[in-house]
């Protein structure tokens, strides 16, 4: 009956990989094109660890570290080493990876998110390093997993991408944190420009250490759960694992200490049957110290744009956004600079933002790259200037969008091809839409006149005609007047020919 | 005089100004290398076909009335770890299979620029780890001057082959010694460059930190030749320096006025009688020279090198051969059922016992639990040897010191306890761990007909006086023969 | 420090090397005389003393982000027994 007052806290810290954005790899000069390129195509001896090879290191690769070491708060070192770390792995061509482990060029970072209650929560980072990658296996399994595979194929083009590990402090409470957290960390590291971190390309993997502390003093053994590529796995496998060392420390048991492997298809954790890897590290001798001083550091700090959370606040203080679409603006960086430059182009700021979260995201969500967008920021400030000045309704000004969204034309094309007349038909121009429209109606204009239209339904009908000729550019109260003036005319006429 | 017998400098102005041409020398050289091998074995391959490629088109060359570089027409032996893309490059061991490497290392790019044939692949010990060319998967060579002895290790293919006149110069690698020792033993000359002098770019690593590729030749002035074109930074090698732009043009009168160092700590050490002869040769002519003789003391190198440079050279190289797996390249078994296994058949069939076991040995020092102890250790030692060289070079120019404490050994006299024979590597090795140049320069023989050699060394970056001085002594002491040990009379 | 039998089996397991009794006695024998060689480490106080990494360069020389293809792929990827097609066949792995 005791059992049952036991209480659980869960200890959780995340590790992260994140693919560096570069056109090289971390030590050799072969493209980062993994898409596109046919297998073992972007090789050459450095990435393929033949003998003799030595590695070269990329710059870049070291400044979007810099840069994704920044958007997470941390501290950079000035100097830093590379480390062998040995192991033998079929993918792994030197029989050890060359890491910054030990000495990373980050260190002392953090991500906020709200704890359980709603109150914000700094997740500490421990450092971030600077990597490379291996080689990718396919296994010769139908469902390609490497269970029950009788033989692998491995493809070295990934082998020397660069990659940052994050490491964070054990600090996260619950799956759902977990989540807000590499959510959070994701938005920052993209908007530094350090990584696409594009998941569904494997730009972003998670491990996860997780451990229980007991309501009865008991702390579980630390579990690495491994092979996470999602948010939704990394959400899952954590639950998982909290229930089942729940389970185990319910019943009296230990948790065992050691690396479970995330099965996403079963929605299971399983034990690893290999054990620790010998840990065994040497200083690279093959690359002498990486320095970053002060200049280059101020350098790329200056390059840092402004951060997604920090944009928001600014959105809801001085532009008067909602909280909803200013989370919503910076939740990507190209939106938000997107809509910032349709604002510096004269839009006003909270109708621009609506155009941006329904419009201009429709079509993102569509697929179209809000990078090269057709619709110009100037042409959206211009065609949002233009509702405000009431020259355009909603209506004209959005297929005036669609249009450009459709073909890419310009704006004055746009206008032209969509027949909408700035400021709507009035006077003249409506008058001789309306004539227009009688003269083609000679049966209905008979019935007005000859007094059958009792319930004015006829009128309206006409009404609904011209405005269908301005194509929704005219104002129905014009309309209105419009038609009434024309049958007062015609009446004029049919009652004087008559009468004559 | 055959034309193999000419030397780097002769045989470049002989077929720059057309008095022979090149395929001729290649020709010859390589009817001596045919002649020798079957009692040398100095070669694991030999590159007929493509030197003679090399030969033809620097002949071609000449006829056409271009430049046809600063060692034209110069046939080279290449220790055997030395990538050469379409040549099998085997470090000496089985696990490298039949590799055809599919990149040049940037000192064979740097020779074939400055117009040198390929004549062969120089035998070794497998992966440089060794002393006497005895680990070699390919078997032993001989000493050309006594081929019931050693030619020394681990570049003692390239040694035997120069003082054979297979070519007029080779390149070797000098990890702890591997130059110095057999240019000793094959009585030639041999030079360690500076650490970061030359390009490690493509040479099958052993200790990193302490690799460094250096020539044989049999005069001071071919060392220097071959040492302009190789010193050259390399963005390719992080640890080749920039911007040093060193000079080989040799200054004569080099010893006046310089003090030379003995070691004190090394005078109550066992030395062979025909080095003590020899050394004491030298200092006469030093003196005559006007160079002054000085002490210094070298404590830590005395009695911790040896210790320090294994326990680095070997926790470097148990990482550095752990890419022999048979997965992208070389010997493999094929029948095995898992990639474990395959690891496993590759590794233990592919290296040679001397090869396991400093792999076993360099596995156990940098294990976490005992890398403070040792692999740390050794490298904070190695700090302090560093700092001991640099005072010495306060209060000297050059260190005069043994290459070995013996003259070469019979073929299979081999140590029974493996670090006896590490310990023979005391006055070579600290020059790898402070990343000093060295030079070994021939003395004289022995009265049994052994050659002696002995070692100067000097600051980093003080190669080009190093040669200088070497110069100068190989006026007083004569320039090495060629061996006929091979050669049936 | 001297070490057992079992402790050097097992670092030779970890470098993947298989090693026959004979072997592994020798092994055991070079390993303990050679870490006899480095107690001597221990005569020394290293406490503040700065690891020896590179003499020289002092900091790591980098290379502009450029691509640059390696020309001889189709030579290298002929040197391995496993090619198979495009790709490197390795046979099965087992564990994690």
């Amino acid at each position: 009956m005791t059992e049952e007052k036991l209480t659980f806290m869960p200890v959780i810290g995340i590790e992260i990989h994140i693919q560096l954005k570069t056109n090289s790899k971390i030590f050799c000069s072969c493209s980062t094109d993994c898409e596109s390129a046919a297998p073992n195509t972007n090789i050459c001896p450095v990435c393929m660890g033949l003998p003799g090879a030595l590695p070269f290191l990329n710059r870049q690769v070291v400044q979007q570290g810099m840069l994704a070491g920044m958007a997470l708060n941390g501290t950079l070192r000035s100097s830093t080493l590379f480390f062998r770390k040995s192991y033998f792995y079929p993918d792994l061509p030197k029989g050890f990876q060359t890491s910054q482990c030990d000495l990373p060029i980050m260190e002392n970072g953090w991500i906020e998110v709200q704890d359980s209650e709603g109150n914000p929560k700094k997740i500490r980072i421990h450092h971030l390093h600077l990597e490379e990658d291996v080689g990718r296996l396919q296994h010769s399994t139908v469902d390609g997993r490497l269970e029950g595979a009788d033989t692998s194929f491995v493809d070295y083009n990934r082998s020397g991408l660069a990659l940052a590990e994050i490491v964070s402090e054990p600090d996260v409470a619950s799956a759902r944190e977990a989540v807000e957290f590499v959510t959070n960390l994701r938005r920052r590291v993209r908007y530094s420009g350090a990584s696409d971190v594009d998941l569904e390309k494997g730009m972003m993997r998670f491990d996860a250490n997780v451990s229980l502390k007991c309501s009865d003093g008991r702390r579980g053994d630390k579990v690495e759960v491994k092979n996470m590529n999602s948010f939704r796995a990394l959400e899952r496998a954590i639950d998982y694992e909290i229930a089942r060392q729940t389970k185990i420390l319910s019943q009296g048991e230990s948790v065992l200490q050691e690396t479970r492997h995330w099965n996403d298809a079963r929605g299971v954790t399983t034990g690893s049957r290999t054990k620790e890897f010998y840990r065994k590290f040497i200083v690279e001798p093959d690359l002498p110290p990486l320095v970053v001083d002060s200049e280059w550091e101020a350098r790329v700090r200056a390059m840092l744009p402004e951060m997604p959370e920090e944009k928001m606040a600014r959105y809801i203080r001085d532009l008067a956004l909602s909280e909803d679409a200013a989370a919503i603006l910076t939740d990507s960086r190209e939106v938000a600079e997107y809509f910032e430059a349709c604002v510096a182009a004269g839009g006003a700021p909270v109708r621009t933002a609506n155009w941006v979260l329904t419009d201009v995201l429709r079509c993102v969500n569509e697929g179209c790259s809000i990078s090269a967008f057709p619709v110009s920021p100037k042409v959206l400030a211009d065609l949002v200037t233009r509702i405000e000045e009431e020259r355009f309704s909603t209506t004209q000004a959005r297929a005036v969008f669609d249009h450009i969204v459709e073909t890419g034309s310009s704006l004055a094309e746009a206008v032209k091809l969509c027949g909408v007349t700035e400021g709507g038909f009035t006077g003249s121009d409506l008058a001789e839409k309306v004539r227009g429209v009688l003269e083609a109606n000679p049966d209905v204009l008979e019935e007005i006149l000859s007094g059958k239209d009792t319930k004015g339904k006829k009128v309206k009908f006409l009404q609904g005609l011209v405005m269908k000729e301005t194509r929704g550019s005219a104002k129905m109260p014009d309309v209105e007047v419009a038609v009434a003036l024309a049958l007062e005319v015609a009446k004029g006429n049919s009652g004087g020919s008559s009468g004559s | 005089m055959q034309l193999y017998e000419l030397t780097v400098q002769e045989t470049v102005q002989g077929v720059r100004s057309k008095k022979f041409s090149a395929s001729e020398v290649f020709e010859a050289s390589m009817a001596q290398a045919v002649a020798c091998e079957s009692r040398l074995s100095a070669l694991i391959t030999l590159t007929v076909e493509k030197g003679r490629e090399q030969a033809c088109a620097i002949d071609a060359k000449i006829a056409r009335g271009e430049d046809p570089g600063p060692l034209a027409g110069v046939p080279v032996v290449l220790k055997d770890n030395i990538c050469t893309r379409g040549v099998r490059t085997t470090a000496a061991s089985t696990v490298l299979g039949h590799w055809s490497p599919p990149y040049d290392a940037t000192v064979w790019g740097l020779l074939q620029d400055a117009g040198a044939l390929l004549l062969g692949k120089g035998n070794m010990d497998e992966f440089a780890m060794g002393n006497t060319c005895g680990s070699s998967s390919f078997g032993y060579t001989a000493n050309p001057w006594d081929l019931t002895r050693v030619p020394g290790g681990s570049s003692g293919g390239s040694a035997a082959a120069t003082a054979a006149g297979y070519a007029p110069f080779a390149l070797g690698t000098d990890t702890g010694g591997s130059i110095r020792q057999p240019a000793s033993f094959c009585g030639i000359h041999g030079m360690k460059p500076t650490y970061g002098a030359v390009s490690r770019y493509g040479v099958i690593a052993y200790g990193s930190s302490l690799d460094q590729v250096g020539p044989f030749a049999r005069t001071i002035e071919d060392l220097a030749l071959v040492m302009q074109v190789l010193a050259r930074h390399d963005f390719r090698d992080s640890t080749s320096v920039a911007g040093k732009g060193l000079d080989f043009s040799l200054a004569p009168a080099a010893l006046k006025g310089k003090r030379v160092a003995l070691v004190k700590d090394f005078e109550g050490f066992s030395l062979a009688g025909p080095i003590q002869e020899a050394k004491k040769r030298v200092l006469a002519v030093l003196k005559e020279e006007g160079a002054e003789i000085v002490e210094v003391e070298l404590p830590t190198v005395a009695r911790y090198a040896v210790a320090c440079y294994y326990a680095i050279a070997l926790s470097e190289a148990s990482t550095n051969l752990g890419r022999y797996d048979g997965v992208r390249l070389g010997y493999t078994t094929g029948s095995s059922t898992d990639v474990r296994e395959m690891f496993e058949e590759v590794r233990s069939q592919g290296f040679g016992f001397e090869v396991k076991s400093r792999i076993i040995a360099g596995t156990c020092l940098t294990d976490s639990s005992r890398s403070e102890e040792y692999y740390i250790a050794a490298t904070k030692v190695r700090a302090l040897i560093a700092r001991e060289f640099e005072q010495a070079f306060k209060k000297a120019d050059f260190i005069l010191q043994p290459v070995t404490p013996e003259l070469p050994a019979k073929i299979g006299d081999a140590h029974e306890d493996a670090i006896k024979g590490y310990e023979s590597d005391l006055y070579t090795l600290p020059v790898n761990l402070a990343g000093l140049p060295g030079l070994t320069f021939y003395v004289g023989h022995s009265e049994n007909g052994l050659p002696v050699g002995l070692q100067l060394l000097g600051p980093r970056w003080s190669d080009a006086e190093l040669l200088s001085a070497g110069l100068v002594l190989e006026g007083y002491l004569g320039k090495p023969r060629i061996a006929t040990g091979g050669v049936s009379e | 420090m001297q070490l057992g039998n079992d402790e050097v089996r097992e670092a030779a397991m970890e470098a993947r090397l298989v090693l026959t009794d004979l072997e592994l006695e020798r092994a055991v024998k070079f390993i303990n005389n050679f870490l006899s060689m480095l107690d001597r480490f221990k005569e020394l106080d290293l406490k503040d003393v700065e690891s020896f990494r590179f003499a020289e360069p002092a900091r790591c020389p980098l290379r502009e982000d450029e691509v640059l293809p390696f020309p001889n792929v189709e030579e290298m990827l002929a040197e391995s027994e496993h090619r198979s097609g495009a790709l490197i066949r390795v046979p099965r792995i087992m564990g994690e």
